[in-house]
Formats: C-alpha cells, sequence, structure tokens
C-alpha cells in the first residue's frame, strides 16, 4: 500500500504522474513484443531498460531476487535441454551417447533465456511498482466487478496479511515459552506449531468478514464509484492504446513471418 | 407462545405503547445454528420504532451477539442457522419457519436500512482499503456514490468520530480503540435509519465512550433507531427507553431502565455498571508494601519509534539516517518504571498512546529503541522471547491472538510441559483453568466459547505458568461482572504470592480498586496519575 509515509519519495512522484492502467499497457505490451520479436538484442534491450529503471525507482533488490528465483531453475532447465538435446546442433563440443553439448543448442538456449529474463523482468518490475491501490481503484472504475476487484486486490494483499497472522500467533507461543532462535531447523519446528492454527485462523477470520463484506454491498450488481483518484489524462489513454496496438502488430508480424518463412 | 415483544418507543415517550410503526422487528421463536443441539435463541421478540434507543442487556454467552448479527443481516436465516419466526425491516414482514420455501435476505440490500457494529471491530473491514478514508467510503463505493458526496461523507463521519486526522493511515496500524471507532464509522456513514452496536464500549477510553455518547444522542436526534447490545451498563444506557435482558438465549425482561433497575432479580448478577466498579468488585484492602529489593520488572530510559512503514508498494525500505530517528513518531519516549514483586501498578491513558507497545516491551517482543528492560535485576536484551517468558507472563488484547489450540486445557498446557514437565503441568493447567471458572470448559474449542470465557482462558493460560511479572493488556474488556470479579481475585491472589503485576487499562475505576499506583502514560511519556 503505498500511501504511509515511507510511500513518499521520488519513485512515488514518478508513479503518481501514470495510471496504473499505462504501466500496465506498458509492461504487457513490451513483454508481448519482446516475445514476438524473439530477437535477442531487443531481449537483452529490454532486460537492460528494466534494470535501468528498477534502478531509479528503488526496486532492484526484489525484483533481482524474486526474478534470481523465476530465472535460475528455469535458466538451468533450458540449458540442459537445449544445451544437451538440440537437434539442429552440429558443432559438437562434447558428448556423452546420445547427450552432445552443441554450439547451436547453447545459443538457442542462451537467446530463450534472455527472452524469458526480459518477460519476467519486465512483468516483476510492474509488480512490485505498482500502487495495488490505484489499479483497483482504476479497474472498478471501468466496470470491473466488485468481486473480481476484491479478489484481485486480495491476493496481493493476502501474504502480508498472512503473514502478519503467522506473526501475531508466534507472539503469542513465544510469549509462552517457545524459544525460536535464528537456525533454520528451529524455525522450521515453530513453523510447524504456527501451521494448523494460522490455517484455522485464517479460515474462521474469512467466515465473520463475508458477512461484513456482503452487508457492505460487495456483491451488489449495480455501478460501483471508486474514493481514490486515479491520475489519468487524454495522453495516457491515447499510449495506452498506441502500446496494445503496437503489441498487436509485434504478434501479427510474428504469424506472417512465421507463414511466409515456413 | 409464550413470547414477549419488547418495543423500544421514542426517548421520554414513557410508555411502550403503538407511536407508529417499528422501522425494525423481530420475532424468533427459536434460532438454531446448523451444527448446534440446543436454540440459541429463543422466544425473544423485539421492535424498534424510528428515533427509540434500546439497550439489550446479558451476560457473555447469553446470545447478544446472535441476536445482533440477525437483527443486522449478518447471520441470515438458512445460511449458518434456522429460524421459526418473522423478521421485519421498514414494514417489510419475512416468515421463516426453517423449510426450503423461507425468504432470502439480501444483506447488501439490509446493511443499507440497518448498520452493525461487530463486537470484534476488526471483522467489519475490508482488510483491502489502503487508507481509513478508503476504508469508510468502502460501502458507499459500492452503492455507487459520487466521489464528491462520499468525501463530504467520509469528511463528516471522521469528525463525527475523531478519526480526522488518521484518514491517511494504514487500518492495519489503527490501535484496538481506533478501530472499533472505525467499525463505528463504517456502519454509520450511509446514515442507516437503524444502528445496532455489539459492545462498543470495550476498548473505548473515556473520551472514546464521550463521543460515543455524543454520536448516539444525534443519531436519536435524526431519527436513527439505536440498538446496543451490552453486558456492561455504562452511563449511557441509562438514557435509552427500554431495556431488554437477555438471559441464555432468551428474552427474561424488558421496559424502561428506573424500572429495571428497581426491579430486584430482574437484571442478571453478571450484567455490571462501569460507573460504579467497586459494585462489582469485592472490596479487599489491598497493602501498600513499600518497595524494596531487586524490582522484578525495570525499564530504564526505555524509547521506541516503530521502523519505517514496511514495504508499502514492495520498495526499497531506506537505512535509517542519523537524525532521522527524531524525526519518527516516538511511541515511547524516556519511560522509566520498576515493579516490585507483590506490587500491582495499573498503566492507564487515552487510545493510541502507545500501552500495548509499552507492554510488548516487557518480554523482548519488542525491543527499546534505545534504553533497557530487566527483569529480577537482568538485561533482557538478546535474551530471546521464549525465555524470558519463563518470568515474564503476557495477556494480551486481544484473546484470539493468544488461542490457537483445539482445546481448552491443551491451550492451557502449551509450552508448560517444558517448563515444569508433564506431571505437574497436568495439575497447574487444571488449576488455572479452575481459577477461572473454566474447569467445565476444559475440552471446549476455544474459538467457540463467548468472548469473556476466551479472556478468562487466555489468562489461564498466563497463570499456569507462575511467572514473577504478570502483565495484562486491558484485561476487562469483554469481561462480563462474574468473569471481572474472577479476573480480580486472579490478580490479587497472585500478587499476594509475591508477583509483580501491571495492567494495562483505559478502566479507570477498575484500575483505582485494583492497583497499588496507577501511571498513566500520554503521547509516549509516563506520568504520574
Amino acid at each position: 500500500m503505498t500511501t504511509s509515509p515511507a510511500g513518499s519519495g521520488p519513485a512515488q512522484a514518478t508513479r503518481q504522474r501514470f495510471s496504473p492502467l499505462t504501466w500496465l499497457a506498458a509492461a504487457g505490451s513490451t513483454a508481448v513484443s519482446t516475445t514476438a520479436a524473439a530477437s535477442w538484442p531487443l531481449s537483452a534491450a529490454v532486460v537492460a531498460a528494466s534494470l535501468g529503471v528498477t534502478l531509479a525507482t528503488g526496486t532492484v533488490r526484489r525484483v533481482l531476487t524474486s526474478g534470481a528465483a523465476v530465472l535460475v531453475p528455469l535458466g538451468l532447465s533450458l540449458l540442459v535441454l537445449h544445451g544437451l538435446f538440440f537437434p539442429e546442433g552440429r558443432t559438437v563440443l562434447a558428448a556423452w551417447g546420445p547427450a552432445r553439448i552443441t554450439a547451436e543448442g547453447l545459443g538457442f538456449a542462451g537467446q530463450r533465456i534472455l527472452l524469458l529474463a526480459a518477460v519476467v523482468m519486465v512483468l516483476l518490475l510492474f509488480s512490485f511498482s505498482v500502487s495495488v491501490p490505484d489499479l483497483v481503484a482504476a479497474l472498478s472504475a471501468r466496470g470491473v466487478q466488485g468481486r473480481f476487484a476484491f479478489v484481485l486486490a486480495s491476493t496481493l494483499t493476502l501474504l502480508p496479511a498472512i503473514a502478519e497472522r503467522a506473526r501475531r500467533i508466534r507472539e503469542a507461543q513465544e510469549s509462552r515459552g517457545l524459544v525460536v532462535s535464528r537456525g533454520l531447523l528451529s524455525r522450521v519446528a515453530a513453523f510447524r506449531l504456527q501451521a494448523v492454527p494460522l490455517v484455522l485462523s485464517l479460515i474462521e477470520d474469512a467466515g465473520t468478514r463475508a458477512a461484513a463484506l456482503e452487508a457492505r454491498g460487495l456483491s451488489s450488481p449495480g455501478p460501483r464509484t471508486s474514493y481514490r483518484e486515479v491520475p489519468d489524462s487524454a495522453t495516457q489513454r491515447t499510449a495506452r492504446a498506441v502500446l496494445v496496438l503496437a503489441a498487436l502488430a509485434a504478434v501479427v508480424l510474428r504469424v506472417v513471418q512465421a507463414g511466409t518463412g515456413g | 407462545m409464550a413470547e414477549r415483544t419488547v418495543r423500544g418507543g421514542p426517548l421520554n415517550a414513557g410508555n411502550t405503547g403503538d407511536a407508529g410503526d417499528p422501522v425494525l422487528a423481530a420475532g424468533i421463536r427459536s434460532f438454531t445454528f446448523h451444527e448446534g443441539q440446543a436454540p440459541a435463541l429463543r422466544d425473544v421478540a423485539v421492535s424498534f420504532l424510528p428515533g427509540s434507543f434500546t439497550a439489550i442487556l446479558g451476560a457473555s454467552g447469553s446470545g447478544k451477539s446472535t441476536l445482533g448479527r440477525l437483527l443486522a443481516g449478518w447471520l441470515p436465516p438458512g445460511g449458518h442457522g434456522t429460524l421459526a419466526g418473522f423478521l421485519e425491516l421498514s414494514g417489510t414482514r419475512l416468515e421463516f419457519d426453517g423449510g426450503p420455501g423461507d425468504p432470502r435476505i439480501d444483506p447488501a440490500e439490509w446493511g443499507r436500512q440497518v448498520g452493525f457494529v461487530p463486537q470484534d471491530p476488526a471483522t467489519a473491514l475490508s482488510t483491502v482499503r489502503a487508507t481509513v478514508a478508503e476504508e469508510l467510503a468502502f460501502g458507499l463505493e459500492n452503492a455507487g456514490v459520487q466521489r464528491a458526496d462520499m468525501m463530504v461523507a467520509v469528511d463528516r463521519t471522521a469528525r463525527l468520530l475523531g478519526l480526522h486526522d488518521k484518514l491517511g493511515q494504514d487500518p492495519a496500524r489503527l490501535s484496538g480503540g481506533q478501530l472499533r471507532r472505525l467499525a463505528i464509522g463504517c456502519a454509520i456513514i450511509a446514515a442507516p435509519p437503524v444502528l445496532v452496536m455489539d459492545e462498543p464500549f470495550a476498548s473505548l477510553d473515556a473520551a472514546g465512550i464521550k463521543e460515543l455518547a455524543g454520536l448516539v444522542r444525534d443519531l436519536l436526534k435524526r431519527g436513527t433507531a439505536v440498538v446496543i447490545l451490552s453486558q456492561t451498563i455504562d452511563a449511557l444506557l441509562r438514557e435509552a427507553g427500554t431495556w431488554v435482558v437477555l438471559s441464555e438465549g432468551t428474552a427474561t425482561g424488558g421496559g424502561p431502565p428506573a424500572a429495571m433497575q428497581s426491579g430486584a432479580g430482574v437484571l442478571p448478577p453478571a450484567v455490571r455498571s462501569v460507573d460504579r466498579p467497586e459494585a462489582a468488585v469485592p472490596a479487599v484492602p489491598l497493602q501498600s508494601k513499600p518497595p524494596a529489593g531487586t524490582p522484578a520488572l525495570e525499564l530504564r530510559g526505555v524509547s521506541f519509534a516503530y521502523p519505517e512503514a514496511p514495504a508499502p508498494g514492495k520498495r526499497k525500505r531506506r537505512a535509517v539516517r542519523a537524525g532521522e530517528l527524531s524525526r519518527r513518531a516516538m511511541v515511547l519516549q524516556d519511560i522509566n518504571l520498576a515493579i516490585h514483586p507483590g506490587e500491582i501498578v495499573a498503566v492507564t491513558g487515552p487510545n493510541g498512546a502507545g500501552k500495548s507497545t509499552l507492554l510488548r516491551h516487557f518480554n523482548g517482543l519488542l525491543r527499546p529503541t534505545s534504553g533497557s528492560v530487566a527483569v529480577h535485576g537482568a538485561d533482557i536484551a538478546g535474551v530471546p522471547v521464549g525465555r524470558t517468558a519463563a518470568s515474564v507472563g503476557l495477556l494480551f488484547q486481544q484473546p484470539r491472538d493468544q488461542l490457537f489450540e483445539r482445546t481448552a486445557v491443551r491451550e492451557v498446557r502449551f509450552g508448560l510441559d517444558r517448563l515444569v514437565g508433564p506431571e505437574t503441568a497436568g495439575d497447574r493447567a487444571a488449576a488455572a483453568l479452575q481459577a477461572v471458572g473454566l474447569a467445565a470448559a476444559a475440552e471446549e474449542h476455544p474459538a467457540e466459547l463467548p468472548a469473556s470465557a476466551q479472556r478468562l482462558l487466555a489468562l489461564a493460560t498466563v497463570l499456569a505458568r507462575r511467572p514473577a511479572v504478570l502483565a495484562l493488556d486491558e484485561p476487562t474488556v469483554a469481561l462480563d461482572g462474574d468473569g471481572l470479579a474472577l479476573l480480580d481475585a486472579a490478580v490479587r491472589s497472585a500478587a499476594a504470592e509475591g508477583t509483580a503485576v501491571v495492567l494495562v487499562t483505559h478502566d479507570l475505576g477498575y484500575a483505582r480498586s485494583a492497583a497499588h499506583r496507577i501511571v498513566s502514560l500520554d503521547a509516549g511519556r509516563l506520568v504520574p496519575a
């Protein structure tokens, strides 16, 4: 949530000028176009640009750690798959029976990893810098159903809420003599003790909250409004249209190329 | 059918006769939860006229919350239980007999007519709104109210409830009392013709109760029917036109307060008057012991500020630069406090003064930004909370934060085996449950106990450990008269055995009757009260 005091700063000011939908359009369009183009210089440029923006907005550590968590296992599997078993590979660097490392295979794997990195970085950058309340408000204002907007918002606020509840249960247990040290084993053991009460309390909580949400009109069918004002402008609306069209054009171009080439 | 209809008439109407059509009414022959064997409510009939003020009084577990939720449409018949009887809203009567042909309630439509503030205010919130202002506006957004009108309504409601300086704050960071104000605000912002509040006085400080009284009077003037469900008789409830007494799920009496108070035996003894605390608390003179020797607990120059709001917008947390600390809001400032064995000290202060924050320093759940905390003269810096817990027992403000086991007795035994061995643990657990009057509920699920019993169970988990320091956060909240007497006996007996007791409470009446000395926390500083 971006409205707390720590949310102020240059990053906040930059984001406030743009609607979250513009960010969404930019991230989506970049991801689609990069995938459609499948050209490694473009992928590399997108990765570099994403890094530049994360540095400017101060999200670099989060984007890199989450990016690594996604990219390292996927990248390794791509390397193994294409590096060892690339049918079109001619330049054999090493071979063990049916498995052989080819230069073409490694090159192809590299391109794929770069492409994947570009898409993952762009989407992570979006998810770490978008203001969730703004996004939900922007979607609601465009007639997105209240339930859907709520589910979207809760998906994004669920982890912090679960972490908070787990922290309270841990505090209660610690206050009654549970010693949690920094060691991994100790933490795993503590988590085992917290898991059952955590799930039970979340279920109980969901039951009571459902009544409150229904009474406050969450499922009302009529039009809804938004208290939060989301910045938008004619320029941004035009930019979004251009971005969506560009992504579509990239896909069409790719399909046509594939048709004529194959 | 021995049904007694109690009608809430307009204020000062002086009678309960016909004075127009009720805006809300219910005739409950029985209401049974699907999983329950016995009806939770039977033979309860109530009706509320516009501008009437009704108090529904009963001990913890008497069925107040169930009645409140039924009236407010939060417990639609058929969903969680079966209703035989009727509900009537604005002249439309819905008859229920528990069969498949029963009408269905539209909770949103009902909610527009009846605002409800649940006993646990946190459950009324949407949890997906980033600020207090947006949380207040949530219901209006869903009703499609124009933004300009929402701004006016939010501003007006926030001013009524003293939340105007909190509008930009994250609701998750409000104190217990502020949270209740927010829940009340969410219920009244759309100006429903009926407002039902379940235990609204709990966790509110004196200023909050005064504001609530003003708010209720204001709503009554505008013609809102106000219904308050309570186990304590606050001064405000004496202004009610009608009292309804609920006991074991049945309406056992009703009428104007004057008649009810004079009529002996109409009010159950567990319904206590908060403006006469000495009546509920046994008057045992406290022996003031001169502090001597090493304090059981000592805070030396403790100051504390929360770290910057964690990860809003999932942005990098900046390192705290020198000098920045002083600009950040200090929750505690230079607190010095020593509590000796056998001493009972009460810490009072308004909502949001930092009382709970102070308490969390006693066992190390929070570590001071500067200064130190010593238990039996030994600094607890660097000692895991779990070890300090052997000497310091903490009762949290929200018992539901503290209860996590499957049965009451397992709850009390958690961590006890390791502390004293399995054999002694069994005896201690049984004794602690006995001390809080829950021996018969040992095998019940903590979440299914009434609020008062949950708090007493949480108290039992702390008592069983026999800590040298007993720290209780708002222990009187949600306790009925019987519960308060049990709490008081437990606190006094612990102190008599040499335990140092710290009570954090906004209930000045209880603090005066129970504590050897009272200190007040205001804006993060400790001053003698």
